[in-house]
């Protein structure tokens, strides 16, 4: 299984990118940004259309670059208007993604593609790719490293964390930059429809079983191995789409520690020496 | 606005001439106060009077229109605000967000900034200051998200108390906090007052407190509309500048000294 370049290069990027996404997830969830993951996910599409029409043979930059500039633009927004988040989100989520659309309608020849950008191919991955997930990692782990405590108190309360000298603005821009990048390389693995469930199916799955902070990053970033690793060896062994599988493995994982958690909380059950 | 001389420790908080306008609402029309070393005052008026807007200013997240805010005797900076502790009424946190209280007190430390990769006992050892006088051993353990009203004001403030603050904010402390744990609360207040010589801003829409807590009251309606000892300002008229003209305060058996304002009445 392991003997293929293609497989090795697959087995790499789910090492790497699945519990970077199990450990930010995280603060994606805590903090609520679920949906600002989907909305930049949805809106590379633009940026794979682009780039595929200004002749790029991978668009992989052109579509992180529309992605900052989505989530960039969510944060301008948000601060510019009073429009909800959810309204500013799902208003460039779908102008994006229609463009993206259009964009791809007016292209020829490219038709394949569409589905490799809406559902993943892991197995396509290049060595450029592995490469970029592999610093990204190093960047995401060390940076999480230095400021898991400023980005823990700026999840709790950002006022509390203004008042206690953090740079409240600079984290949160260093935050959703961060997120983008992890989120629009991760669709190559699983693509922009499934992309999310890599930052909300392992936290979710760790705080089943979690009591504290520690805990659950440690578990989620397990989870995010697990499923990642888990699915693409199942996705091999049964030849089924690498993506959904993996989706489906780290679904798995949850209702699997959705029962250990009920199994643990449930009350002692009367012996016959206490009665 | 009166001599600051009077006061010869000297002023921990000076606000002049603050005005602030959101959208086209003047929500701050020229707010001036002071507040002495030391002090425990309360900053009282009704909902939407700019309490939160004036609270803002002070923690230097709303830029004023116009007007001079110094604490300590100097303008707010980054600096300014280390010496500062603030208490809010609550966390914005998910109850699936499990950070226990052990952890969150560790954010506050520069010793304990890395608790990820820290021993409990470590970490513990460095939260001694303020782990016996706040009762907060038993809580440790507990994720913040689940504490009761008055559990997570302890925390919170052992949370300020722990950058060794000589300004203590606290926006509406007893707000979802039952009658025992309000009585606890404030004499919670007055040990870390008297303890640690805090200069301490109650910032509340709860009269019942003032009248027994704070040496000092300014009531605040888009202006500070009065000012004085709890006895003064809870005279009628003065609380009618604040509070609106249906406003009648008055004393009922839970306590002595205990004022509520009575809802506005429907004038006949």
């Amino acid at each position: 299984m392991f003997s293929e370049p293609y497989m090795q290069r697959a087995f790499l990027a789910a090492i790497l990118l699945g519990p970077l996404c199990g450990l930010l997830g995280v603060f994606v969830t805590a903090r609520r940004m679920a949906f600002f993951s989907d909305t930049v996910a949805h809106s590379s599409l633009a940026g794979v259309a682009l780039g595929l029409a200004l002749g790029f043979r991978d668009p992989t930059w052109v579509m992180v670059g529309v992605s900052l500039l989505v989530a960039l633009l969510i944060l301008w927004l948000r601060e510019r208007t009073d429009l909800l988040s959810d309204t500013i989100m799902a208003l460039l989520m779908s102008t994006f993604m229609a463009a993206g659309l259009i964009g791809y309608s007016l292209l020829r020849g490219f038709r394949g593609d569409l589905d490799r950008y809406l559902f993943g191919d892991i197995f396509s991955i290049g060595p450029e790719e592995v490469v970029l997930a592999f610093i990204l990692a190093m960047v995401v782990f060390g940076l999480l490293f230095v400021w898991l405590s400023p980005l823990t108190l700026l999840t709790v309360h950002p006022d509390l964390a203004h008042v206690t000298g953090l740079p409240v603005r600079k984290l949160n821009l260093v935050f959703v930059v961060l997120l983008t990048l992890v989120v629009a390389m991760s669709i190559r693995l699983l693509g922009i429809i499934l992309v999310t469930s890599l930052v909300v199916i392992p936290p979710a799955t760790a705080r089943n079983l979690a009591r504290n902070l520690r805990q659950e990053s440690i578990l989620s970033l397990a989870a995010g191995l697990l499923g990642g690793v888990g699915g693409l060896i199942l996705s091999f062994q049964l030849n089924l789409p690498g993506g959904p599988t993996i989706v489906v493995t780290s679904s798995a994982l949850f209702v699997v520690s959705l029962v250990g958690s009920h199994w643990r909380q449930r009350p002692p059950q009367p012996t016959l020496s206490r009665i | 606005m009166p001599d600051i001389h009077f006061h010869p420790g000297g002023l921990a908080l000076e606000v002049r001439g603050l005005r602030v306008t959101l959208g086209n609402t003047p929500v701050l029309r020229g707010v001036d106060f002071h507040v002495p070393r030391g002090q425990v005052v309360a900053l009282i008026g009704p909902n939407g009077c700019g309490k939160t807007t004036l609270l803002r200013c002070l923690l230097g997240l709303q830029r004023p229109e116009s007007g001079e805010i110094r604490i300590f005797g100097r303008h707010i900076t980054a600096e300014v605000l280390r010496r500062v502790g603030y208490v809010p009424q609550r966390l914005a946190l998910d109850q699936s967000f499990i950070l226990s209280v052990r952890e969150f007190l560790c954010l506050k430390l520069r010793e304990t900034r890395h608790w990820f990769w820290q021993s409990r006992r470590k970490t513990d050892g460095l939260l001694r200051a303020v782990l016996p006088e706040f009762e907060l051993g038993p809580l440790l353990d507990r994720p913040v998200a689940g504490l009761s009203g008055g559990q997570l004001q302890r925390v919170l403030i052992a949370f300020s108390l722990l950058g060794n603050p000589e300004l203590l904010l606290l926006d509406e402390p007893t707000a979802g906090v039952d009658t025992p744990g309000e009585n606890s609360f404030y004499e919670l207040i007055t040990q870390i007052h008297q303890r640690h010589r805090l200069t301490v801003v109650l910032v509340s829409h709860d009269l019942s407190m003032v009248y027994r807590h704070a040496a000092r009251v300014y009531a605040l309606n888009g202006v500070i509309c009065c000012e004085g000892t709890p006895e003064e300002v809870m005279s009628a008229d003065s609380l009618r500048q604040a509070y609106g003209i249906h406003v009648t305060p008055y004393h009922h058996e839970h306590g002595p000294g205990h004022h509520h304002v009575l809802p506005p009445q429907p004038q006949v």
